[in-house]
């Protein structure tokens, strides 16, 4: 840690780096609530180098797998509610187990909501050598008979992996209960297992295929976003200009713990805003294809409340909650 | 085999770089104290030092290389508690603690630190040549590893184990299912249901192995310690100046052999790591040459065979996440990470596109496996000294860095009651003489166990028959039945000669 | 007779496990045959006939713990508790010196050299662990309190 500390004071004085603003903030580390290479991974990559200007050194990654993010929450309630010095990953995932009650005790007006690292989508991904070249015919077997096909994710029954299969096959006109669904550790395994062929779809999201687009080994057969995406996803079609009225727009972004001093939570919000205004933190969220969504402090405090109470009727309608 | 030759020419030149050699060395330096920290392992030293690397501005294969050092040298710490203190430093190091804690007991710390090196050498270099040759075939193959495919090589762990019954066979049996009970704890992986969780959110994810492993082994040695002490039957070691033999490394070399080829295999399938390879060479190992017993009693092999297996598991795990980007184990995911944050993508591109790169991180393994090896053996003999500190610092000595180790992983004081809680029922369960490995081994493959079989059953819509459908899970349960038998049948053959 | 008391507590705490297993767990739905409840109850049920069998045939007659090591075990495990409990509120250094001081003295240390050891572990264990690995350790309210480094809100405010 000296070696950083003096490293930050030569910039200082070179005048690199590192604005007044972020002096409240002393080894800053991002928490990814899940095992490493999902998508909270990728969000606390984006803080990570998106705010290395603003902080004036790289932040540390800490990995607190929960399955579903639940220790990071609950700890972040009990035991570090006023860490300053850590921001914490959260996903429209994280939003719809608060909705769900799967946080217990805690819901979406114990933490401090920092900001945001962008927008990610849901994606349909198959095998290149799959026999389905495009989501029609996917969408057609499913219509036909929901158990002939294998669909895998990360995540368990409930989670926001989960619910994209479910919204397919609800647009096709079946019933999510007859899907055959598999539950893997992350998004690492079940991409594995979509290559070695134990699964044929695979219902992950956009950012993480940002490193599989060169290699040929996999293809998306449609972006579950509302319109279609830039860069290096321009070329693919969204579900709904294929016909299929599924859309799953995942919200990425940053929260701590209730009782962080205002002096902290502005820090991090200060700096945040700061970033948004740069050219490179534009470029760092579309290469890791994320949507531009830039929303900070009282803003996105205000946005997660009415996402979460949108989510939590979605939940009573599919049968989720009571 | 020719671009082999040139990549890995073109690696070396990167690698023996002044700068980098450097960095190699640092890397395995501090990743071998990182690593001699209980609960602290490859995965936290990696973690911990990315953005210090990255921050420190350096061209990608510097870091990298950096990095990989850091991984080796963890990966080597770990069996330093292991051996000296009975505390394993990380998951990997787990099985070492059988034969090397009674190896340590009986002055020969220095020899059977030594050769640990030795072993973790060679399986380390096993897994690099092999990686460099067939990196990519070998990838491709650990993918087509389906659930139903996992279940048989649990099986076959398990049959490997079933060598590990102790004084009782009950208790060995009562011993692996508590730890699969205790591996049920926390949300069910496949409907998110929660399980023995009684609303604590701190196990909500199910206990994390590392305290299960620090708690039940290294504070339960720590009351052992207490407790002997208070009796005065803990003897003193003399100045132990041990050092392997030629001997020990001639008898042990088709241990360490088979055991390299184990880790391997076991280190490129995604999901199960060090642990698991460890586990497996060492019951593999047992029921093929334990044929005095004296395996568990400070048997030079069963110390090599685990040692060999974990290096070569970490390699191993290099292979799919170099080659298809597909992280297998969590130190992996982060060196993952780590590319990615130096805009590198992972896969075959990598090889083509940044050369310099994946090779010069392939290099720097060969490098970081000869570094290690001279590094540690100099410093067998300072390890070893750990042994002479007074009873009455070494065991609140234990205690504080049990508690490092375990605190900086995740920053949650509850864990620092839950190594002590386990640490209670481990010191009960080995005065009740139960053995403490079967425990943390149910753990292990409880989890993976469960989840593969109810995944296998998912894909196939609830038929059975899907577990014994491809050849590879065929030839695994034949491999169980022969582990599981042929011992027991050379062992009466041997009592026939006898009579 | 001791395995007995041990095989009588885990076979109460097994019969819990398996209670729940049978009458709790369930999923709303679930893909595979087996679902959350089946594997437990597979467990818990091998795991009662293992205990039963201790039971029937118990080999470990006693603890052959002498009361001055029963004394010394359960200090210990107050001194951990503590040791975990102080650790965040009174820091990593100040928890350590205490700790280590009180254990070592337990021991048969001398109560200065004990002192002395607990100070070096306090404070080359941070030096080391904190300032040159860079590992997370609590500086503890406690110090923060009494040193000032911190100043609380009031005075903090953003710049």
């Amino acid at each position: 840690m000296n070696i950083l500390r003096l490293g930050a004071i030569v910039a200082l004085s070179v005048g690199l780096a590192a604005p007044t603003f972020a002096q409240g903030i002393d080894s800053p580390e991002c928490v990814a609530p899940a095992n490493p290479g999902g998508g909270f991974d990728l969000t606390c990559r984006i803080a990570q180098t998106g705010l290395e200007p603003q902080l004036g050194e790289a932040m540390q990654v800490t990995f607190m797998p929960g399955g579903i993010g639940a220790v990071a929450y609950n700890l972040f309630n009990t035991t570090r509610t006023d860490d300053g010095s850590a921001i914490v990953a959260f996903s429209s995932g994280s939003l719809l187990n608060i909705a769900t009650g799967k946080y217990g005790e805690f819901d979406e007006n114990d933490v401090r909501w920092v900001a945001t690292a962008g927008a990610d989508f849901g994606a349909v991904i198959v095998r290149s050598d799959s026999k389905y070249q495009t989501l029609s015919q996917l969408m057609d077997d499913f219509a036909a008979d929901p158990a002939s096909v294998v669909l895998g994710a990360g995540g368990s029954v409930g989670s926001q992996d989960w619910m994209k299969g479910a919204l397919l096959l609800r647009d096709a006109g079946a019933s999510p209960r007859d899907m055959r669904y598999v539950a893997f550790d992350g998004g690492g395994e079940a991409i594995a297992a979509l290559l070695g062929g134990s699964i044929e779809v695979y219902t992950g999201d956009v950012g993480e295929m940002v490193p599989h687009l060169d290699s040929g080994d996999m293809r998306i057969l449609a972006v579950l976003s509302s319109e279609r995406l830039g860069g290096a996803f321009a070329d693919i079609p969204t579900a709904i200009e294929q016909g299929y009225n599924v859309e799953w727009t995942i919200m990425r972004g940053f929260y701590m713990g209730g009782e962080v001093s205002d002096a902290a939570y502005n820090a991090w919000v200060d700096a945040f805003k700061a970033a948004y205004q740069t050219e490179e933190f534009a470029a760092l969220q579309a290469e890791k294809g994320l949507l531009p969504l830039n929303v900070a402090g009282d803003e996105l405090t205000a946005m997660v409340k009415k996402n979460v109470q949108g989510l939590r009727e979605v939940a009573k309608e599919a049968g989720l909650i009571q | 085999m020719e671009s082999v030759i040139s990549g890995l020419a073109t690696g070396f030149g990167v690698a023996f770089q002044p700068f980098n050699l450097m960095l190699v060395v640092f890397g395995c330096f501090a990743g071998t104290l990182i690593g001699a920290l209980p609960g602290l392992g490859p995965i936290n030293g990696v973690a911990i030092l990315l953005p210090i690397a990255y921050g420190l501005g350096f061209p990608p294969e510097s870091a990298l290389i950096l990095l990989a050092g850091i991984y080796y040298g963890a990966e080597y710490g770990g069996r330093v508690s292991a051996i000296l203190l009975n505390v394993p430093g990380d998951a990997g190091a787990v099985m070492t603690t059988i034969d090397g804690n009674p190896m340590a007991r009986a002055g020969e710390a220095g020899r059977a630190l030594s050769l640990s090196a030795v072993a973790s050498f060679v399986g380390g270099t096993f897994a690099v040549v092999l990686l460099s040759i067939f990196g990519p075939a070998l990838a491709a193959f650990a993918v087509t590893f389906s659930p139903s495919d996992y279940v048989a090589l649990m099986v076959f762990a398990f049959a490997s184990l079933a060598s590990l019954v102790g004084k009782s066979t009950v208790k060995t049996l009562l011993g692996a299912l508590i730890g699969l009970m205790l591996a049920t704890i926390g949300i069910d992986a496949n409907t998110g249901v929660a399980r023995y969780t009684f609303g604590i959110p701190d196990i909500l994810a199910g206990i994390d192995f590392l305290i299960v492993v620090v708690g039940l082994f290294g504070m339960a040695e720590l009351l052992t310690l207490v407790e002997h002490q208070a009796a005065g039957t803990l003897k003193s070691l003399p100045v132990d100046k041990s050092f392997v033999r030629w001997a020990d490394i001639s008898r042990t070399k088709w241990t360490i052999a088979r055991s390299s080829v184990i880790g391997f295999f076991i280190g490129i399938l995604p999901g199960t790591g060090a642990s698991v390879a460890s586990a497996v060479a060492y019951g593999t190992e047992k029921r093929i040459s334990d044929r005095e017993g004296t395996f568990g009693h400070g048997d030079p092999r069963g110390l090599a065979a685990p040692e060999a297996a974990n290096n070569a598991a970490a390699g191993g795990a290099m292979v799919p996440m170099l080659t298809l980007g597909i992280p297998g184990s969590g130190t992996t995911a982060i060196l993952l990470g780590a590319l990615l944050m130096f805009n590198i993508q992972p896969g075959p591109m990598m090889f083509t596109q940044r050369p310099e790169v994946a090779w010069g991180l392939i290099a720097s393994m060969y490098i970081g496996n000869v570094a290690l090896l001279v590094i540690n053996l100099p410093m067998v003999g300072l390890f070893a000294r750990m042994l002479t500190i007074p009873q009455h610092y070494l065991t609140p000595l234990i205690a504080i860095l049990a508690f490092i180790g375990i605190y900086t992983i995740v920053g949650n004081p509850f864990d620092l009651l839950m190594i002590t809680g386990l640490g209670v029922f481990g010191w009960l369960l080995r005065k009740m003489e139960f053995s403490l490995a079967p425990v943390i081994l149910g753990f292990v493959l409880g989890g993976l166990f469960e989840d593969n079989l109810r995944r296998a059953l998912s894909i196939s819509g609830g038929d059975w028959f899907i577990l014994v459908e491809s050849w590879k899970s065929i030839a695994m349960y034949l491999l169980a039945i022969l582990v599981a038998v042929v011992p027991v049948i050379l062992a009466r053959r041997q009592k026939v000669v006898v009579a | 007779m001791a395995d007995r008391v041990f095989a009588g507590v885990l076979l109460l705490v097994t019969l819990a496990y398996s209670v729940i297993a049978f009458t709790a767990i369930s999923a709303p739905f679930q893909y595979d045959p087996l679902g959350p409840e089946s594997w437990p109850r597979l467990l818990s049920i091998v795991a009662i006939l293992c205990i039963l069998a201790i039971l029937w045939k118990p080999d470990t007659e006693a603890l052959d713990v002498s009361n001055r090591a029963w004394f010394r075990l359960f200090a210990t495990v107050v001194l951990l508790v503590a040791y975990a409990e102080l650790y965040e509120p009174f820091g990593f250094v100040v928890a350590t010196i205490l700790f280590g001081t009180v254990m070592a003295a337990m021991l048969g240390a001398g109560i200065l050299r004990a002192g002395i050891f607990g100070v070096v572990a306090g404070v080359a264990g941070y030096l080391l662990c904190a300032q040159l690995m860079g590992l997370n350790l609590p500086e503890g309210e406690l110090v923060a309190w009494v040193t000032g480094a911190f100043t609380p809100d009031t005075t903090g405010g953003s710049s």
